[in-house]
Formats: structure tokens, C-alpha cells, sequence
């Protein structure tokens, strides 16, 4: 079974109402933005509402005020788009307005621009929307760091530790929701909720004890399995924290069908939960949900705030640290980082550059090289005094603002730490035995 | 030389591209086998060379390396000790931290993500099953934001099958583990039905053969090469390509950065030069987009010195991977011989547009003229990337 459009999920439920009317309506009709005419003087109206008002208006005899026509049957709607999924009766939408919006934002034209981000719409509303929202928006990531671009954020979060013990807590949340089913609007917006601070607020649902961290004893085949639906799961270590649930009932769920009788009622629930993904639950910065936001009327398929809403801040009641690190691993990095940031560059030219010795002294430039090799030193001496040396000068420039830096002859990396004095090259054998602690060569040993 | 000259703050003979006229003068003298001056000038260099400091003293570092291994002809052994230091030091993390700090500060990697996702979403719209073949080096960054846009976008959230082609130096085993795993567990976070595996190809990518893939008959392929020709030896290309064509894929999305190491292969000085002037754009670029003092930029340009030495030290086509870059316009021409190209539709250019004005001024996006194809990422009006798409 498929998943249905996020705002076609909530305006209409899935038509399986045999004896229902099957409208095709055409495109112009759909794109049409005064669709409600009123009889008597002949004007306008986007919605039905406002032409209902203004019919009032008409004074109209009592009879004459109803609704000319009770509708006998249900009326669905496809789309006149051949190559949609909703051109087949079997896939009509029930709601007029419902169609509309679909063929305006899926077939139409897109006019409207967003011009802080680029993202066009076809449907003003949602551009309005959209735009109103754009650039605001802070995204916040469990592990503490903000953005303000939604991507990064976004590739943040698929990389992020904290996203390993997000799951673990939300599937232990998830299949406590999961109890009852799922025609219930009230229910569907809670249970979708993966965030544990809700079981808090609505403990008539929720075993109120199950609060963060803690493992949930309802192992049902819920939303776990939506979880791991379309792929195998690996029994090892993918998922560390899953591993700590202890009732084995869960362990199961995990192994077992994740397509067993879950079908239809877990990809409505799939689409309920994007749903509240999208919903804009920023707004409740604190966590805290109202009623109100369960009313999906201000709801857009366009103000996708999906991952943001789900991301907010809420602390974390787990002991291990945000990085997960060890103690012993901790220290172990800062002492990489300490021994690579002293050590000396391929040549061991840094070093070099801060000596202070004459650069006259041809002897010097014979400890660079090895002595097995006379005839290069001299080479690279001689040819040093000898030639016309167009480079002099920056070298020598270098070499003072060298000196300044290093002062009295003790050799520094740029760091300002000292380091040992390390031989250029050894003849010119090329160094290939790499320190394994700093990653840098060292000379060959043997 | 005289000590007594204290303070020369800018001596005017030490120009701004010092490092560029010694590294080019070496350059020239191996050609010409010249061994006094080899010597002379790598001493030199040696001198005024370090990866911590500027442009040009790190520049001449990372060349002084190439230039010494192709004078004492040790460019394999120097490679390959490269590359085992490389894997020690390789983690999940380190690699993550490097590549996202990267892509914060630098639209270098987003561009080429960007561009191709917009392919692919375009390319397989209405696909219910989708095969993504991803042979890049950018550690699966691209596709949080492709399965974001799987589950918000369609009506019907596809199934999505991710193979990463990894070669051993690119990718240890360990780190790409930990990546599978991160990217099934945003899958299921994004609601996106997902499979991932791992192929890797023993020596070069260009022995990647169809059947290493796995594919199945119901699914619809794409093919996404973020740097991956460019590792394909010159000579086998044309093959590779045509392997690529037997998959049948809907897309095949390519981005490589905007170089030119293959037609001058056989002339050392052209191919030095032309290394120096993308490797010179590349670091300025680093040293404006991050902080002075950071350790990711040290890592990245750590990461160039393998390339370096792999295209000025090593035979043939490398010491192991190859590395010999091509321009998007070469490129075109050795794709038109097995697909069509596919142009990048509006709400891809504008996602591109929009994902530059999200970065620092520098940045912009040229699409390609007259008979080349693909759009262009420009620094500084410099092209730097090409990206491009293409089908059957």
C-alpha cells in the first residue's frame, strides 16, 4: 500500500465508498478561482462559505435558503492529469477543494517565488506561507548545535550521535502510541509524537511513567516495524540502543515481518506521522503542544518543516556524554593532536628555517645531508656560494623574520612549541616509514 | 647573505607567487634532467616550504614532496606510504567532522550535491523502486537531503536501494559501516524504505563490472559520479562509460572539478603547471573559507598531496588510484559517445542559486556555453566545478 499526500491524508480519508459520484472536472475548471457562483445575481466566490454568506444577503425565503441540492451521494473527484495516480477513480480525492489544490500544486504552474530560497509554488497560499516562515527558522539539533540553513542542518542530523539515541527513544515512545488504532485524529497526532516530553502532557494515553530514557514494557508491532519497514534489519549493532530495551517482545517485533498484517494501517500511520513532522511544531519551542495545533486547517504541504519541529531542544536524561567518548579516548585525542601539531613538516623545514646558525657555513648544510654522500653536499654548498643566486634575497628575508620569531637558536614549529632538530634527508633516500603516533615520517631506522 | 636586514616587511623581490616560479623553474629543470639545478632548487624550496604556513609556503610543500619523488623516482613507494598513513589515521569521525565543516564553509562538494539531486528527483519522478549507484568522495553527504525530499516531496514515498562504490583508499571498511548505518537510520527517520550496501572494487574503479552491483529487474538506476572518472584510468574510460550505459540507468549525474591533467600527460611542465594553477585556486580558496587555524583545512589539504603525487610523480595513471582530471568540456566529449545530456531543470538551477547565496561572496554558477553542457561553479569567476546529467 502507498503512503498518501500529506494535506490529502487529513482533508480526505481514503474514498472507499463504492456509490460515490466520480467527477472528472478539467483543468480549466480547476484552475478556476471563482468556482461558486450564486444563482440570483450571478457572482463569484473562491470558497463555498463566502458564497453561502452573500446568498443571505439576498433574503431569500426559507425553503429557497437551503442548499438547492441535498446531495444524495458522496461526490469524489479525479484528476484530469492522465499520468497522475489520482486520475483513477479508485484514487479520487473526496473534497473539491481538495482536487483542486492537488492538480493546482502537482500539474500547475508555479508561479510563485519564494525570493529568499528559490522554492516556487504553484498554490499563492502556500508561497504566503512559506514565505512568511523563510529564513526565520532556526534549526536545533539534539546535540546542541544551531543552523540556520535548513540543508546543512539536515545532513547534520543524518550524521549526528545524537541521532543514534533518538531512535532508540523514539521507538520505545512510538510503541507505546501504537496501543490503539488509528482513525482518531487526537490519537494519530499524539502517537505519532516521537518526542518524550509529550508522553508528559498527555498521560491519559500514555503510561506516564515511560518518561525519557526509560523502556516501555509494549512491545507491539506498531510503529517499530513502521520503523523498519522496506529493509532488512541487521542483527548486529545497528542500532546500539535497541539493544538495551529489555523486554524480548520488542526484540521480536524488530526481527520479525515488518510487513506482517501492518499494510494499510501502518503507511496511513507513516503519513500521519510526516504530518507531524511538517506541522509546524516550532512554535512550541518549549515542547509544549496544544490542542489547537492538532487542527491540520493552517496545514500546508508546502511549509514543510519536517525535521526541524521533531529536532527541537529538549535535554537529555541519559549519562553518557554528547560525544560518546570514553574517557581513555578523550585522552588519547589530545594527545594526538598534541604530538602532531609539534611535529616537523615532510623536510623538517620549519625546524630548519628557525636555526641560527650562519647560513655561510657550508658544514651546516652537510649535516642535512649524509656524509656517505660527499659529493652532493658539496655540490649543493658550492653551487649555493657560486651561483648567481636569484632567490637570495627571499631567502634571506625569510630567514631574518625567521630568527625574530624563533630567537636565541632554540628550534619552533609554528606553534611556537620546540622541537627536536630533525636531519633534512638522509642522502637522498626518500623517507617511507611513517611515525605511526604523528602520521609524519621518520627516518628509516634499519 | 648579510643578518643584519631585521625587519623587510615586504621585499619586492620576494614576489606574491614565489612558490609558483622556484616549483615551475623545478619543475622544468627535471624535465630537463638538469641535476645541479634539481638540487638547487629543491633545497630551496625545502627551505621556504611548510603546510603551515601560507598559500605559498604550503603549495611548496605539498609540490616540493611530488617534485623530490619524481627526481629520485620514488613516487609509487612515497604513494603508498602515503595512503597507509591515510587508513591508519581514517575514522568515521574524523572524516565526518572534515567534510561537514567543509560543506558549511564552502559550496565546493553542495554544488555538485545539489545539481544531481535535482536530476535524479527530476529523472526518476513517479518511480516507485530506486537503484542509486553512488561512486563519489564525499561520504554519502548528498543524500540526507535526497531522502528528505523523497518522503516530503512525493505523494508516494519511494523505495530507495543505495549502492556505494568504494575503492580501498577512499573508504576504509570501518568508516563506511558507520555510514550505512547512519544513513538507514535517517531513512527510517524520513519514512523512506531503504537498502544499503557497499561494492568495493579491489584496485581501480575502472574493474567495476555490472555484476558487481547486483541489480534488479524492477528497479529504476541511477548513476552518480562525483569525482569517480577522474579515478578511471585514461585508457579505459571509453569502457567504463560504455559499462555505465549497460546499466540502463534513467540518470547518470557527474561532477568533476574543472582541470586539465590528461591531455598533457606526456609533457611534464604543461601537466605541472596546470596542477599548480588548480591546486593554487584550490588552497586560496581553503585559506578564505575556513578559519585560520583550522585543523580541517589542514586535513584537506593533506588529502591533495596523495593527487599531487599520484599526477606529477607517479607512471602511467597513478600509483593506485588514478587521479588524472579532465575539464567538463573533454568530459562532454567522451559522454556524448555513450548518452545524451540531460539538461538540469528550473527548480534545480534555482535550489543551486539558492545554495550559493547561502555561502560567502565568491561564489556563483555559469552555465555551460555554446557546445558544452552542464553548469559551471565559479569561484572568483574561476570555473572550479562542472556538473552535469545525463541519459541514455
Amino acid at each position: 500500500m502507498v503512503t498518501v499526500a500529506i494535506s490529502e491524508a487529513l482533508d480526505n480519508k481514503f474514498i472507499e465508498d463504492p456509490e460515490a459520484e466520480v467527477i472528472a472536472l478539467s483543468p480549466k475548471t480547476l484552475l478556476a478561482t471563482n468556482r461558486f457562483v450564486c444563482e440570483i445575481c450571478g457572482k463569484g466566490f473562491q470558497r463555498d462559505q463566502n458564497l453561502q454568506l452573500h446568498r443571505r444577503g439576498h433574503n431569500l425565503p426559507w425553503r429557497l435558503r437551503q442548499r438547492s441540492s441535498k446531495e444524495p451521494r458522496k461526490r469524489v473527484y479525479v484528476c484530469p492529469e492522465k499520468t497522475c495516480i489520482h486520475h483513477h477513480p479508485s484514487r479520487a480525492l473526496g473534497d473539491l477543494t481538495g482536487i483542486k489544490k492537488h492538480f493546482c500544486r502537482k500539474h500547475g504552474e508555479k508561479k510563485w517565488k519564494c525570493d529568499k530560497c528559490s522554492k516556487r509554488y504553484a498554490v499563492q497560499s502556500d508561497w504566503k506561507a512559506h514565505s512568511k516562515t523563510c529564513g526565520t527558522r532556526e534549526y536545533r539539533c539534539d546535540c546542541g548545535t544551531i543552523f540556520s540553513r535548513r540543508d546543512s542542518f539536515i545532513t547534520h542530523r543524518a550524521f549526528c550521535d545524537a541521532l543514534a539515541e533518538e531512535t532508540a527513544r523514539v521507538s520505545v515512545a512510538s510503541n507505546i502510541s501504537s496501543l490503539t488504532s488509528n482513525s482518531n485524529a487526537n490519537y494519530q497526532f499524539t502517537g505519532g509524537l516521537m518526542r518524550s516530553n509529550m508522553v508528559q502532557h498527555f498521560p491519559a494515553i500514555f503510561d506516564p511513567a515511560t518518561a525519557e530514557g526509560q523502556v516501555g514494557d509494549h512491545a507491539t508491532p506498531g510503529l517499530s516495524l513502521w520503523m523498519h519497514h522496506g529493509e532488512t534489519l541487521s542483527t548486529d549493532s545497528s542500532l546500539p540502543g535497541m539493544h538495551q530495551i529489555g523486554p524480548p517482545s520488542i526484540e521480536t517485533v524488530l526481527h520479525g515481518d515488518p510487513f506482517a498484517s501492518f499494510s494499510n494501517g501502518g503507511q496511513q500511520l507513516n503519513g500521519q506521522l510526516s504530518w507531524i513532522y511538517n506541522n509546524n511544531l516550532a512554535s512550541s519551542s518549549s515542547g509544549e503542544l496544544t490542542s489547537t495545533s492538532l487542527i491540520p486547517t493552517s496545514l500546508k504541504e508546502a511549509d514543510l518543516v519536517s525535521v526541524p519541529s521533531w529536532f527541537s531542544t529538549r535535554h537529555h536524561q541519559h549519562s553518557m556524554p554528547a560525544s560518546g567518548m570514553s574517557a581513555t579516548a578523550l585522552l588519547q585525542k589530545a594527545a594526538q593532536i598534541g604530538v602532531t601539531s609539534s611535529s616537523p613538516s615532510f623536510f623538517g623545514g620549519v625546524e630548519m628555517k628557525c636555526h641560527s646558525t650562519q647560513v655561510q657555513d657550508g658544514s651546516e648544510y652537510n649535516g642535512l645531508l649524509n656524509p656517505s654522500h660527499p659529493s652532493v653536499a658539496a655540490n649543493m654548498a658550492s653551487s649555493l656560494q657560486n651561483t648567481a643566486n636569484p632567490y637570495s634575497n627571499m631567502y634571506s628575508t625569510r630567514h631574518q623574520t625567521a630568527q625574530k620569531d624563533g630567537g636565541g637558536g632554540a628550534t619552533r614549529d609554528f606553534l611556537g612549541v620546540g622541537v627536536p632538530h630533525r636531519r633534512l634527508m638522509d642522502g637522498f633516500e626518500p623517507i617511507s616509514v611513517y611515525d605511526s603516533r604523528t602520521n609524519y615520517p621518520m627516518k628509516e631506522s634499519g | 647573505m648579510s643578518t643584519s636586514r631585521q625587519s623587510e616587511p615586504d621585499d619586492p623581490s620576494a614576489s606574491e607567487k614565489w612558490a609558483a616560479s622556484l616549483l615551475q623553474d623545478c619543475a622544468k629543470a627535471i624535465s630537463e634532467k638538469d641535476s645541479t639545478k634539481i638540487h638547487h632548487l629543491l633545497w630551496m624550496l625545502n627551505e621556504l616550504a611548510s603546510p603551515y604556513g601560507d598559500c605559498d609556503q604550503k603549495l611548496a610543500s605539498y609540490f616540493l614532496q611530488a617534485l623530490f619523488c619524481k627526481a629520485t623516482e620514488s613516487g609509487e613507494r612515497c604513494y603508498k606510504t602515503l595512503v597507509s598513513v591515510a587508513e591508519k589515521s581514517h575514522s568515521f569521525e574524523s572524516a565526518r567532522k572534515v567534510i561537514l565543516k567543509f560543506q558549511e564553509v564552502s559550496p565546493w562538494t553542495t554544488f555538485g550535491h545539489v545539481a544531481s539531486n535535482g536530476a535524479i528527483l527530476e529523472a526518476l519522478e513517479g518511480e516507485a523502486k530506486l537503484h542509486i549507484i553512488d561512486i563519489s568522495n564525499t561520504y554519502c553527504t548528498q543524500w540526507p537531503t535526497l531522502l528528505e525530499a523523497l518522503a516530503t516531496r512525493s505523494d508516494e514515498t519511494p523505495h530507495l536501494r543505495l549502492t556505494v562504490v568504494a575503492t580501498v583508499v577512499s573508504m576504509g571498511g570501518s568508516v563506511m559501516k558507520e555510514i550505512g548505518q547512519r544513513m538507514e537510520k535517517f531513512a527510517r527517520l524520513m519514512g523512506v524504505p531503504f537498502e544499503f550496501q557497499v561494492v568495493r572494487v579491489a584496485s581501480q574503479l575502472g574493474e567495476l563490472k555490472e555484476e558487481d552491483l547486483g541489480l534488479r529487474e524492477d528497479e529504476a538506476v541511477a548513476v552518480n559520479c562525483i569525482g569517480a572518472l577522474r579515478r578511471v584510468g585514461v585508457e579505459e574510460r571509453g569502457d567504463f562509460m560504455r559499462m555505465l550505459c549497460n546499466l540502463r540507468p534513467k540518470v547518470v549525474t557527474v561532477v568533476e572539478e574543472e582541470a586539465d591533467f590528461t591531455s598533457t600527460r606526456s609533457e611534464y611542465v604543461k601537466c605541472f603547471e596546470e596542477c599548480l594553477r588548480f591546486y593554487g585556486v584550490f588552497f586560496e580558496m581553503l585559506e578564505e573559507s575556513f578559519a585560520p587555524t583550522s585543523n580541517e583545512r589542514l586535513t584537506l589539504e593533506r588529502e591533495c598531496s596523495r593527487s599531487i603525487l599520484s599526477v606529477l610523480a607517479c607512471d602511467g595513471d597513478g600509483g593506485g588510484d588514478c587521479d588524472r582530471r579532465e575539464k567538463g568540456s573533454q568530459w562532454c566529449a567522451r559522454l556524448m559517445g555513450a548518452f545524451s545530456p540531460m539538461s538540469f531543470n528550473d527548480d534545480a538551477i534555482d535550489d543551486v542559486r539558492a545554495l550559493l547565496k547561502r555561502y560567502r561572496s565568491g561564489w556563483s554558477l555559469l552555465p555551460a556555453q555554446g557546445d558544452d553542457l552542464g553548469l559551471y561553479l565559479t569561484w572568483k569567476d574561476e570555473p572550479v566545478v562542472w556538473a552535469s546529467a545525463w541519459k541514455p
